[in-house]
């Protein structure tokens, strides 16, 4: 009878154990408030202002966190360079992957095999694809550019007119949920007219260039919208070399802070507005405080950042209250 | 430089076997110890273990080079031929994105498929060197174009976009057997190694032990007098060049079923970093000599050195400055020596 009793108090309390251990494992190997971390995070590349953007978000915010090291690792924007990262990540031993996917599927068997092999996996901005990764922080890139052209089509051109679009990269997803985003949201209005689109691979120069050409060809444009704040820059500099920077309503996307970056445009009058495409990167630290330093057992999976509209009304306040 | 003829000349001139010259025919090699030292002396260390040594880490390393490195085997033939091949890295995405859309979009087998993706890339290179050829055009400025075309042409195949690839049966998916590509043999050697490895061992038989490595060799170090002796100099020069296609289009098809996609924009920059690995091995950017190996070496080397920088966090900046730095040093050891064996003729 003892025997009996103590045999089932031990499967019972072992099935306990194992009820416990499925439902509040920490999402972490190693976690709790004593150790040292080390965050590799993985950049799609450095070149563009708003990744740039991130980055210092990143180290800005880490400083908070005294038990955090962050290393910050550039893709190069090349799918082959960003799987050796993190790879060598592994190699290091990271005690969390951060990673911007420069593309979501050839980075996912690489992503995938640290998520399975215990390294808690925040993703920014961009998803690898399937399920195998901790969780996401970003912004939807669609939503935003709806808003922006829902906007646009009320309050810019409510009696309608020509406008134009230039797009990133053409095959760069962000580039077709923008442009596809956009072009849904000025739907909303039917008395506006698309007149012209064309890509500009996210560059200030290529805009310039291109918005020209556009000018020329449709002299009565009244509003462009650019996929990214370089590119709002370059239709700004095209609109002023032909005399219409007072006709032509410009559109930028990210929202960048400093002297060269969108919200100062939009202070200075240059452009109408630009939505902030936001960097998640608050979010992201809080996140991996959670995983690491609380040794949470579970986390949102999805975090949407949402876009915040940068216009006349509050561009210059935005602008003053910058620390960078 | 171009005047003085032939380095099939240097090298009979070149008989004073100082430990110099021979050091610097093996530069790459040299380098490649060298940068191994240099990755176990600085590596991070975990519970006692060398990182930079752990077989995960290595296969990393061959991992990270193999689609340059089967670039660069092609590009040793080229350059040896005194030519050179700006199209390989745009080459390499129009590969991937056909292969891609083929397997996906349009539902061809796998043969099939890998058939029309070699003959695109061989015949495409073909094309490149008979203009170079017939009409007189540097093979610079003819490859440049070529270039401009492949990405164009990948835009078109892909619809300007990206292509997944997913693996399965039915429309819309490619045969699960593509995707060994990105494989790793016991879970440690990655195939996409395999397929450089196999190529370079070919390439390396190909230029040291055939009748036609001779005959590149010749063309490259004076065009004029290979002709007079009966070569077929221009099918040589053209073979070159369908040779470099050769390479792209398998490195194109290693892209894509290494990372299962296809995007038109991949590839770009990679000829630059093959051309670097053969410099490094001490192949004569004037052609006429040349070392299989050397290109090996230098592009195990290129690798194995930006592993060793990423591993201890060096920044972005600081290993395209070591890179720069080393590919100068390699030119330099070359011109310095074997400008020495020009000057004594």
């Amino acid at each position: 009878m003892k025997v009996v009793l103590q045999t089932t108090l031990l499967v019972a309390s072992a099935a306990l154990a194992s009820g416990a251990w499925a439902a509040g494992k920490p999402l972490a190997k190693e976690c709790g408030p004593n150790n040292d971390y080390v965050i590799g995070f993985s950049q799609a590349n450095f070149k563009e202002p708003y990744r740039e953007h991130v980055n210092h978000e990143l180290e800005r915010l880490v400083k908070n966190y005294p038990k955090f090291k962050l290393v910050i690792a550039d893709g190069q924007a090349t799918v082959n360079t960003q799987v050796s990262q993190v790879e060598n990540f592994m190699t290091q031993h990271v005690d969390l992957l951060m990673i911007s996917p420069f593309e979501a599927a050839p980075l996912t068997p690489s992503v995938s095999a640290a998520y399975k092999a215990g390294v808690p996996v925040i993703e920014l901005d961009r998803k690898t694809s399937g399920d195998n990764y901790t969780a996401f922080v970003g912004g939807d890139n669609r939503a935003i550019a709806k808003e922006a052209g829902e906007w646009a089509a009320k309050t810019l051109l409510p009696d309608g007119g020509e406008a134009a679009i230039l797009e990133g990269l053409p095959s760069s997803s962000p580039a077709i949920e923008r442009l596809e985003g956009f072009k849904a949201g000025i739907a909303s209005n039917p008395k506006i007219k698309l007149v012209a689109v064309q890509p500009v691979d996210w560059m200030e120069d290529q805009a310039v260039t291109v918005f020209s050409a556009m000018l020329q060809a449709h002299p009565d444009i009244k509003l462009v919208y650019t996929s990214n704040d370089l590119a709002a820059a370059g239709a700004y500099i095209a609109a002023k070399q032909a005399g219409k920077a007072d006709q032509v309503k410009i559109i930028g996307t990210d929202g960048l802070p400093g002297p060269s970056g969108g919200i100062r445009a939009v202070a200075d009058g240059q452009w109408a507005a630009t939505f902030t495409y936001p960097t998640g990167a608050a979010q992201a630290l809080e996140l991996a405080k959670k995983i690491l330093i609380d040794c949470a057992t579970e986390v949102p999976r999805n975090i949407l950042v949402p876009t915040q509209r940068i216009d006349q009304a509050n561009a210059k306040s935005l602008y003053g209250k910058e620390k960078f | 430089m171009s005047t003085t003829p032939t380095s099939t000349a240097t090298a009979a001139v070149r008989p004073r076997n100082s430990l110099l010259t021979y050091l610097v025919r093996f530069q790459s090699l040299l380098g490649l110890v060298l940068v191994v030292s240099a990755g176990i002396m600085f590596s991070p260390r975990r519970h006692g273990h060398i990182l930079f040594l752990a077989p995960d880490n290595v296969a990393n390393i061959i991992r990270s080079i193999s689609e340059t490195g089967i670039l660069s085997l092609g590009m040793t033939f080229v350059i040896i031929a005194a030519g050179i091949d700006l199209s390989v890295g745009a080459v390499l995405g129009l590969c991937s994105v056909l292969t891609a859309t083929l397997l996906v979009n349009e539902g061809w087998g796998l043969w099939s498929t890998l058939s029309l993706v070699v003959a695109t890339g061989v015949i495409f290179g073909a094309i490149q060197g008979a203009i170079s050829t017939k009409f007189r055009i540097q093979a610079f400025i003819v490859t440049l174009a070529g270039l401009q075309v492949a990405r164009g042409l990948s835009l078109i195949a892909s619809n300007n976009s990206f292509i997944n690839i997913n693996y399965g049966t039915g429309p819309g998916n490619a045969p699960p057997a593509f995707g060994i590509l990105g494989e790793r043999i016991g879970g440690v050697f990655p195939v996409a190694t395999l397929v450089f490895l196999v190529l370079a061992v070919v390439a390396a038989f190909l230029l040291n032990n055939t009748r036609y490595g001779r005959y590149v060799v010749a063309v490259g170090g004076n065009e004029k007098a290979a002709r007079l002796s009966g070569i077929p100099v221009s099918a040589i020069k053209i073979s070159v060049y369908a040779l470099t296609g050769f390479v792209a289009a398998i490195a194109g098809i290693v892209h894509a079923g290494q990372f299962s996609f296809g995007s038109p924009n991949d590839g770009a920059g990679y000829e630059l970093t093959a051309i670097a690995a053969v410099v490094i091995g001490g192949t004569d950017l004037f052609g006429g000599a040349g070392s299989m190996i050397g290109t090996i070496a230098g592009a195990v080397m290129l690798g194995a050195l930006a592993n060793i920088l990423q591993l201890n966090d060096v920044s972005a900046a600081m290993q395209l400055l070591a890179t720069g730095a080393i590919i100068v040093v390699a030119a330099a050891l070359q011109t310095y020596v074997v400008g020495r064996g020009v000057s004594a003729r």
